[in-house]
């Protein structure tokens, strides 16, 4: 295949007058220090845990509270989760929600709840003044939910519009059928309800929901940005410190599938083939993670990567392809999507294959991971830069039970992986022979261009 | 339906965090008193007509730099529908000093995220680097507007990846490009306003290299664009940055502006249209906006707040609350942008889908009761103060980006509509100044039936709707 160096090359002799009478751009001065913020944590006597962060130059902060529970902990009632935050937006046993949604607009914020896999989101951000406030707010929304029968209908019905508007779309198809095939009889696998199953709800198994999964030790109330340190400790003790312990953390380890699989769905006239190409791999908590994730950028993971190189800035065959690794508590899986024009399917399957087996026969070269490495760094100061940005960062290292210490020595570690290392990372992690494959276009279109596609000769069919 | 709106980037992947505020320990004893927002800009033109605007803001070690040409997609070449959009694609195909993918190369290498898009009124481009970083990409962004590189195969490459793009996000999507795309297909009469701003398929295929070698010299020259670096930076030392790499950079004759305006609507359109692939039904209400910048543009800002902004609004409360129809209502001012980022005539707009059991008819009384509301009776000063407290705090979250690229992108549409970038430390005395009464009079002229666009979307399957599949 053309590789990136190709195609430059190409555009040169074209166009260009002459290699050597390029100008190179200047350097830039010497990088600053970013530092990041000091971080207090404590836990309070029912098992809360508290996280401060004192940040920023914008008198504004973020409230937030994460609680370990999600789809995980609603057993087979795939949404129950989500049909439970969605009421909790309904207001609390004070207040009606469009109380709410006028007192934290005067606030200069607006409160957001929302799930997800392995927990629940509360909180907004406000002007430094309100943060007391805010902290009042989200503990009611929090222990004091109304659960209004009067809404529970519409709610439902809603959550039932938005699951048939995201089925219609080729990429959640894709993507539920994947992940349904990663983790087979679990909910990390259960993207959506059905019909029937979301119809059957009732108010009271809401209720249960709630009582047995929310409670002080399976939250985290975090604030960030500026505030009164002292004031809002106390208001944080005087609002969640009466608060029942609760449930402890549920762990419940999937059942993880891979081997080469392909699973194929019809979308008749579908200009485009939705692919997924991906497999369960190593989690955060392992110690080679930080080296899979620099080599699955390098590969597919940014504009400058092998595979969007490749795929779109040489054979144009799609617009937005994309790698990335998704990581729940103590398990992950790496994917490669891309939407391909539909005469192309088979063509772009086999350069993602090709591009798999390149970095696992020969390590990148040293230019690739350093402009990788460098990307993360400058990725990271960015994403890091915000009050918001940190606390998103802090949830996830509370989540996979992460050392305190792993942001220190986090852009020292990346900055130290080896393009050998690049290597035995796909070698170990990226097995070609052990792929799960689904594409969602026009069968009859994609299905003739397969038997050109060596690596799924063997593939199971589902 | 919401992501739809960011469709006009190139898709040059960026890991932004967009989230309020910024960098190292300060203290936590800032007062929170809200003072009327003032931000330092400094404003020069370069003798070829080049406009720069900078602006310091030391609160997180970075700075983002942004390049805004003056050509949208409603002027491009009428037989090139999507051209000034695919032409958006080749400034990254190669320039005097960097081949094609070397510049994301360099701004990736260096730490940055970029991105480019193309709007109604401009063409931007801007990347967020390390502040040490800014002279780099000042080179960088100087190198294309200086000459570009590009060859058949580049542009044939980049056609594929257009035509990528309109199927990911228009053809193959249940309501392909309602509304982002419809509603201005079918509230304007001016074809400027009103043709295929992502493409045909055939146009696309049919742009040639002379085609983009024309543009790039009618149209990408100094005088026609303002460049922005907001950041970490020294304003003199930038402004010698800047003189170094784009002093020399020749001035273009420029054509002529093209009358893009709007006539006057007396009457109610009313279009409905066909996605199969819809699972619900949809609609969209449009009106023609008032005069950008006059004192019935503000308060149809004030007026979307109250219409469309949280749980508060009467929208949200008349037709997701009351009537369980639908589960968001969305809209504001301008489809693929904000109130502030567009240059000529504007639709207003909202949008919902919903359920098959209640028919458009039904809906419009309910969407008019709230309208004819406004029309006729004054809205309370409490109200409009929150309308603005609302406003305020969008504004806050914008400065307290880690990116700033919502305050370059402002800086760059004031420099380059008004010329006067000073214009964003007098938004929120505009906001002010809009009364009770000015909202009455404004909603009465502009919320008329006869300034409006009713579009309804079916599959097809005998729905609730009437009329005529287009």
């Amino acid at each position: 295949m053309k590789s990136l160096i190709a195609g430059i090359v190409l555009a040169v002799s074209f166009a260009v007058p002459s290699a050597q009478a390029r100008e190179l751009p200047p350097e830039g001065g010497p990088a600053r220090d970013f530092n990041l913020p000091a971080i207090e944590r404590l836990t309070l006597e029912n098992g809360l845990s508290v996280t401060l962060v004192p940040f920023g130059k914008i008198p504004k902060a973020v409230v937030r509270v994460d609680v370990r529970t999600g789809n995980l902990n609603e057993g087979d009632n795939v949404w129950l989760s989500d049909l439970t935050t969605e009421l909790m937006k309904e207001g609390t046993e004070l207040r009606s929600s469009e109380l709410i949604a006028r007192q934290t607009a005067r606030m200069g914020g607006e409160l957001s709840i929302s799930t997800g896999l392995d927990q629940t989101f509360i909180g907004l951000s406000v002007l430094s003044e309100f943060t007391v406030d805010a902290i009042g707010l989200t503990a009611e929304a929090l222990r004091q939910p109304a659960f209004p029968a009067s809404e529970f209908e519409r709610i439902r019905a809603s959550l039932q519009r938005n699951r048939t508007l995201t089925l219609s779309q080729p990429q959640a198809i894709a993507s539920s059928a994947f992940i349904d095939l990663i983790y087979p009889e679990h909910p990390y696998g259960r993207a959506y309800p059905s019909e029937e199953q979301l119809a059957s709800y009732t108010l009271e198994q809401v209720r249960d929901y709630y009582r047995n999964n929310f409670g002080a030790q399976r939250s985290h109330v975090m604030v960030a940005g500026q505030f009164d340190r002292d004031d809002v400790l106390t208001a944080i003790r005087r609002e969640f410190g009466d608060w029942q312990r609760g449930p402890a953390v549920l762990t419940l380890p999937p059942n993880i599938q891979s081997g080469l699989r392909l699973k194929l769905i019809d979308r008749p006239g579908a200009p485009q083939s939705t692919v997924i190409i991906g497999l369960p791999v190593i989690d955060v908590s392992s110690p080679d993670y930080q080296a899979l994730a620099q080599m699955q950028t390098l590969l597919g993971g940014y504009f400058s990567s092998r595979i969007t190189a490749n795929l779109r800035e040489d054979k144009g065959y799609t617009y937005s392809p994309r790698s990335r690794l998704s990581s729940n508590f103590r398990t992950a899986y790496w994917r490669q999507s891309a939407d391909i024009t539909s005469e192309h399917t088979g063509d772009a399957i086999n350069e993602i294959f090709d591009e798999i087996e390149r970095i696992r026969n020969e390590p990148p070269t040293t230019a690739e991971v350093q402009r990788t490495q460098n990307y993360q760094t400058g990725t990271f100061v960015l994403s890091h830069a915000t009050p918001a940005g940190l606390l998103g960062r802090i949830s996830f290292m509370n989540l996979h039970d992460l050392p305190e210490d792993y942001l220190d020595g986090y852009l020292s570690h990346i900055n130290s992986i080896s393009p050998r290392q690049h290597q035995e990372m796909a070698q170990k992690h990226l097995l070609t022979d052990q792929m799960t494959v689904v594409i969602v276009g026009d069968l009859e279109t994609v299905i003739p261009q397969l038997e050109n596609v060596p690596k799924l000769r063997d593939a199971t069919r589902l | 339906m919401r992501a739809v709106v960011l469709l006009f980037l190139t898709g040059l992947i960026s890991a932004c965090a967009t989230a309020p505020t910024a960098a190292p320990p300060a203290d936590n004893s800032a007062s929170a008193k809200q003072s009327p927002l003032t931000l330092p800009i400094h404003y020069t033109t370069l003798d070829n007509g080049l406009k720069v605007v900078v602006s310091e803001d030391a609160s997180v070690p970075t700075a983002t730099v942004a390049v805004y040409y003056n050509i949208g997609f409603r002027i491009e070449p009428r037989d090139r529908t999507g051209f000034a959009h695919l032409f958006e694609h080749m400034m990254f195909q190669g320039s005097e000093n960097l081949g094609k993918m070397e510049f994301v190369n360099l701004v990736q290498s260096n730490g940055g995220v970029l991105n480019g898009s193309t709007r109604f009124d401009f063409t931007n481009y801007y990347q967020v680097v390390p502040a040490n970083k800014v002279e780099t990409m000042l080179w960088a962004e100087a190198d294309r507007m200086k000459g570009l590189a590009i060859t058949q195969e580049n542009l044939t490459n980049q056609q594929g990846v257009v035509k990528n793009e309109v199927k990911v996000n228009v053809l193959n999507q249940p309501y392909g490009g309602f509304p982002w795309l419809d509603v201005p297909a079918y509230a304007n009469e001016n074809w400027y306003n009103n043709h295929n701003f992502y493409g045909d398929l055939e146009d696309l295929d049919a742009a040639t290299l002379e085609d983009v070698q024309d543009f790039f010299e009618t149209y990408y020259a100094p005088n026609n664009a303002v460049l922005v670096v907001v950041g970490d930076v020294d304003t003199d030392e930038v402004m010698t940055m800047i003189e170094r790499h784009f002093g020399d950079i020749e001035a273009s004759v420029l054509p002529p502006p093209v009358d893009i305006s709007e006539p006057r609507q007396e009457k109610e359109k009313r279009v409905s249209k066909v996605y199969p692939k819809a699972p619900q039904p949809a609609l969209a209400v449009s009106y023609h906006m008032p005069e950008r910048n006059s004192p019935e543009y503000y308060a149809m800002g004030i007026i979307t707040q109250l219409l469309l902004s949280g749980k508060d609004s009467l929208f949200y409360k008349k037709l997701v609350k009351e009537a369980g129809i639908t589960s968001s209502v969305d809209g504001g001012i301008n489809l693929i942008g904000n109130m502030y980022n567009y240059n000529g005539p504007m639709n207003w707009h909202m949008s919902l889908i919903h359920d098959p059991k209640v028919s458009a008819d039904d809906i419009m009384v309910m969407i008019d009761d709230v309208i004819e509301g406004l029309r006729t009776q004054k809205v309370s000063r409490d109200d409009i103060e929150l309308a603005r407290i609302k406003m305020r705090s969008g504004f806050y979250g914008m400065l307290g980006s880690s990116t700033k690229f919502g305050v370059a992108d402002l800086l760059a549409c004031f420099a380059l509509f008004d010329d006067d970038p000073g214009r964003i430390n007098r938004l929120e005395q505009e906001f002010s100044a809009v009364t009770p009464e000015l909202i009455l009079s404004t909603a009465r002229e502009y919320l008329r039936p006869g300034n409006r666009l009713v579009l309804e979307v079916t599959n097809g399957n005998a729905q609730a709707s009437t009329g005529d599949a287009q």
